[in-house]
Parts: C-alpha cells; structure tokens; sequence
C-alpha cells in the first residue's frame, strides 16, 4: 500500500527519536569516560554526579609520572599492528581461498575459536609459552592476538571476494595466471577496501583485548589495558586515573573509526545487501 | 591457429552427466558455432575447451597436443566471455597488456600489440579509461582486443552479445564476423541465439542434452534439418509441424486435403503416419479449394515480409508472405508446401526421412 506523505514524515521523526536514544545509550560511557578523566580523584565518584566542572589535567599527570605509559603504548603497538599483520597476511589467502572453492567450514572454525572465551586458550598457552620460553615476549603476544584477528579477517573479506564475479578470475586463468598471481594482481586489489576495513577491525579489537597480555606479558611489553588495571587496588581504585588512562588507549580506535566510518558501514553491509 | 579434435569427450557434474560421448573436428582457422537451448552443454564444452572444467572421459587435442591435463593457463586460447570479464581496477591498456605480461613479452611489443589491436577494434580513445567509464558495445571490442593481442591459437566467445541491446548486436556481429576473416584463427562461439548462428558460422554445431544433433553449414541445417529438434530450432519463426497419414496417393493432412506426390516424395518405407515440416516461407498460395485451407487469425507486418498466423488443419501455422498481399483476419485462404521444399519426420524417431523412407 502507498504511504502518505504524512505518514512518512511521522517515520523520519520516529527514526530520528529512536538514533538519539541509541546514540545516548552508546555514547553516555565514554562521555562518562572523558569528563571523568577531567575531574579531581574525589569528584569522579560524586552522588549525584557533577555534569558541570572545573576541569583539572591531575588526572593525566598523575598517569604520567607514575607509569611508563609511552612504552606500554608502543607494546600495544607492536602487539596489535603484528597480529592485525598477521591476520591479514594469513586471513587474507584464507578468505580467497575459502571463497574460490566455496569451502568456508575452516572459516567456520576460525569463527568459533573467537567466539569462545579467552580464558579458554590461557593455560595451554601459558604452558606452551613457557615450554619455549616465549612468556613475555612480544611474538607470544602477537600470535595469541592472532585468535581476534585471523577470525575478523577472514569473515570481512569473505563477501567481498565472493562478490567478485568469478568470470573476472576465469578470464585471469585464461591469461595464464597461476593461482597465487589471481590472488595478488586481481583479486587484492579488487577488495582493497575491504581489507582497510577488516585492517582497522582487527587492529580495533586486538587493541582493546587486555587477556592475554594480562599473562602472557610481563613489565616491559605490557600493553596499554593490561597497565591501566594498575590503577584497580584491592582497597582503593584511582578512579580518575583510570579514566585517564582509558581516555587515552581509546583514543587511537575512535580516531581510526571516524576516519572509516563511511567504508566501516558499506564494508560491514557488503554481505548482506549483495547476498 | 590450430585444428580442435574432440573424441568421446564426458563431463560430469557430480553424479550428472552433461555430457555422454561427444565427438567433434573443428579444422584450422575454422569459425564454429556452437548452438543449442539452455542446459544443452553448449558453454559446459566451451568452458572443458578453455581448460576451466576438468575433463572426466574421453581426448582433446588443439593441434597435434593432447590437452586433457593442460591447465587452462597453459593452452594458448583466449576467451571472450559473456560479462566480458574485464578487470575492473586495470585501464583499457593494462587489460589488454596483462596477459602478454604474465607471458614475460617486451614492454615495446607489447604496447606495439595493443596500438594495432586497439586500431583494428577502434577503441584507441578508450585505452586509458577503466572498464567502468565504457558503455556495454566498447567493453565487448576490449574484451576482444584482451583476446587478439595473445594472438592465440584458439579463440572461445561464450554469448558475447547477449548483454548488448539488438542494434548493437547486429553490429558487433558484423565486425565478429570480420575480424575473424581478417584474423584467420580457430573460433569456437557459444550462442543460444540461432540468428547469431546463421549469419556468423563456417559450420554450425546443433546441441541437445549433451548430445551434438547436426553438424554442418548454415545451409545444410536450415535445409535439411537431422531431426524434429534442429528442423524446430533453426529458423525463425520455427518450422511448421503437421501429422500426416502416408496414403497410396500421397500423403493426407488431419483436414482430409491431400499432398500430391508432385509436391512431395512419398517415402517407399513402412510408415503409416509422418510429421510433415514446412518453414513459413515455403508455402505458396493456391487458388480457392485446392491444397490445405486455413483462416487467418493474427496477420504481423514485419515490413520487408509479413508473418501470417492461420488455423490450418486443426493446429496453428505461420506463413511468409509478401507484404504486397495484404492479407486480412479472418480471410480465408488456400496453402500449399512449395514443391521440394516440405520435410517428412519419423515421429518416434524424430528422424529426418528422405522420399526413399531412409533417414539421410
């Protein structure tokens, strides 16, 4: 049936109400966050809290002095760029692959070793580490870091080398491409988006995991979450540090999303709209 | 350039047979049709030709190599293929470029290949531009060019034309049809489209079910047609198929009226009853109460003829005739197979049968 222009005027501001809602479900954390990363330590957990403030850096200075914070910054670095590298360079064929012969089930399992709980792999990974002598190492971490990447790799490109008409790779064999060659002069730069997208997830969500290196890491390649529980004391918690502090380790995923975001929700959609 | 010999050749898809036995010669520099309706393994051989399908029974050879396990990267064919097929982040020139690239060609011959490819294909405007920014006619003249520059041994076409609007078709047709004359290669082209058929092929390949029907030149098929299945696919509109009885003075139509031997030979075999098939445009007009009378019912001006829809004999036929004759619904006129033209089928076997009773 035709809908009335009143009608669909009524669902614009339904619509609207409904993403200022979710907006505000969504944001009011990290707006807690942030503003609470401003106030003096004995302000942060005010009954009722305070909305207006005379905002203080103590916070961050505290953070500073206390903690090495640069040099856990540059572990998370290394950490969660290697392991998004390594996703990619493993998840990347993986996906191709998958999508070429049409067997998805290793993709599948890939899947499932995310979906379970991390506390899952700890002890034969701490076993196996230590076995090696690799626990606090940077390489344990980032092949742990692995599990969250290799999985978001491989399930993002998966739709988009399966939208790509498969002719295109026929007409590559005809032209006496070996199969390795399809992959890398045809079929990677055809998803060159969506590898910056899988990239930017992977890098995301193995930024923000502080499991594994909570035990597989020690004082010098801590990474940045696994540090900022340092300021949880079993009598006291610095409440302002650590919003500091986690003002600071979400920095770099916020500014990366809203770069991306207009290729973050086309690549997310891709699966779906084009089935 | 190279001959193609196909013995026994079988494909399986799964526990499907697509095809059973087939058995082809395609000779050098030959232009080859490959026709038949949806499902009849028409692109299934194309696609076992280029190498893209496995080969499950049987032998290929393009010239004197048996290429059963040759990957297709290695066959030496180029392959036009119905979506084009052009790789979308490379320009006209990179597409064209690549195959000769990953063969390891000089740069300067390979930009010597596409400036004469590009020329021939008129596309020397375009070579920069990507895929995208082409209109449907100018990507198909680059999917060609990709192929010509390989200068291969073989060229495969699976339905090029189908995605490109009538008039274009026509057109594309016509330079195909040219270029393989001034390229003197092997082609294989793969159609659904039995006009494409006609007009384009050496020979003409008629397939069903996996299973080749006729093999011959456009003439030889539309003519004399193997079978009930080539004599109603060839041809537009389709031939007209009437039940006769065979009677010692001829053959009688389901009206009563009666087909002289004078217009077509009575077959000496043992049949009681034929399928008798006549194309449209060879019936004649004869006057009032002789041969089989028919009733107009939907006259369609085509302007060079005009197709005319009668009831004839129980059934609906289509008829030819002259625009000048200005035929009017619901006229009633009087037809007759032109003499020498009408084709008698056994209609169990679906064979062709000469005047002799005998399948040619």
């Amino acid at each position: 049936m035709a809908m009335k222009p009143s009608d669909s005027r009524w669902l614009d501001w339904i619509n609207v109400v409904l993403l200022v809602l979710a907006g505000m479900i969504v944001m009011t954390p990290t707006a807690w966050m942030i503003l609470s990363s401003f106030k003096p330590s004995y302000e942060v957990i005010a009954f009722p809290p305070k909305l207006i403030f005379t905002p203080v850096i103590e916070n961050y200075v505290t953070l500073s002095k206390q903690t090495p914070f640069l040099s856990y910054g540059i572990n998370s670095l290394i950490v969660t760029v290697g392991s998004t590298l390594f996703g990619l360079l493993l998840g990347a064929p993986a996906a191709f692959v998958a999508s070429w012969t049409r067997i998805t089930w290793p993709a599948v399992v890939a899947l499932m070793a995310r979906m379970a709980p991390g506390t899952l792999f700890l002890l034969p990974w701490y076993v196996m580490f230590r076995q090696v002598d690799m626990i606090g190492s940077y390489w344990a971490l980032i092949l742990t870091h692995a599990v969250i990447t290799l999985p978001i790799v491989i399930w993002v490109l998966l739709p988009y080398f399966d939208n790509i008409p498969r002719s295109i790779f026929e007409a590559a064999q005809v032209d006496g491409c070996s199969p390795f060659r399809i992959f890398r002069r045809i079929a990677l730069p055809l998803v060159s988006s969506g590898l910056a997208v899988s990239a930017i997830l992977a890098f995301v969500f193995s930024w923000n995991f502080f499991l594994f290196s909570l035990v597989l890491s020690n004082s010098q390649t801590k990474t940045l979450i696994a540090a900022s529980f340092n300021f949880i004391g079993e009598g006291s918690t610095n409440w302002g540090g650590l919003m500091a502090a986690a003002t600071i380790i979400a920095l770099p995923p916020l500014i990366l999303a809203a770069i991306v975001q207009r290729w973050l929700i086309s690549g997310l959609t891709l699966g779906a709209v084009k089935g | 350039m190279a001959s193609i010999t196909i013995r026994n050749l079988v494909k399986n898809y799964g526990g499907v047979t697509v095809i059973p036995g087939l058995d082809l010669e395609i000779a050098d520099e030959e232009f080859i049709v490959l026709v038949g309706p949806s499902g009849c393994g028409k692109s299934t051989l194309l696609r076992v030709l280029a190498g893209l399908e496995a080969i499950d029974g049987g032998e290929l050879m393009i010239g004197d190599r048996r290429v059963n396990e040759v990957p297709a990267a290695k066959r030496d064919i180029a392959m036009v293929f119905q979506d084009y097929a052009l790789y979308p982040h490379m320009t006209v020139r990179q597409n064209m470029a690549f195959a000769l690239e990953m063969r390891g060609t000089e740069p300067a011959e390979i930009a010597s290949k596409i400036e004469e490819a590009a020329r021939l294909l008129d596309i020397r405007p375009y070579l920069d531009r990507r895929p995208k920014a082409l209109s449907g006619g100018q990507r198909q003249r680059v999917a060609m060019g990709r192929a010509i520059v390989r200068d291969p041994q073989v060229f495969l076409f699976d339905e090029p034309l189908s995605n490109l609007d009538a008039k274009l078709r026509g057109q594309v047709r016509a330079e195909i049809k040219m270029l393989s004359k001034k390229l003197k290669t092997t082609m294989v082209f793969v159609t659904h489209d039995q006009i494409e058929a006609m007009t384009m092929a050496d020979r003409i390949v008629v397939m069903k079910a996996g299973i080749i029907q006729q093999v011959g030149t456009p003439e030889q098929v539309y003519e004399n047609p193997a079978n009930l299945f080539v004599a109603s696919f060839i041809g537009s509109p389709s031939m007209n198929f009437l039940p006769v009885d065979v009677q010692a003075d001829g053959l009688r139509l389901a009206d009563g009226s009666l087909l002289p031997e004078s217009l077509i030979a009575r077959p000496s075999g043992g049949h009681d009853r034929l399928t008798l098939g006549i194309r449209p445009e060879h019936f004649e007009l004869v006057q009032e109460g002789q041969g089989l009378a028919a009733e107009i019912e939907l006259v369609e001006p085509l302007g060079s003829d005009t197709l005319v829809h009668v009831s004839a004999a129980g059934q609906e036929v289509i008829v030819r005739v002259s625009p000048d004759l200005r035929p009017q619904s619901g006229q009633r006129i009087w037809l007759s197979p032109a003499a020498g033209k009408a084709h008698l089928f056994d209609p169990e076997t679906e064979i062709r049968i000469d005047g002799t009773g005998k399948a040619d």
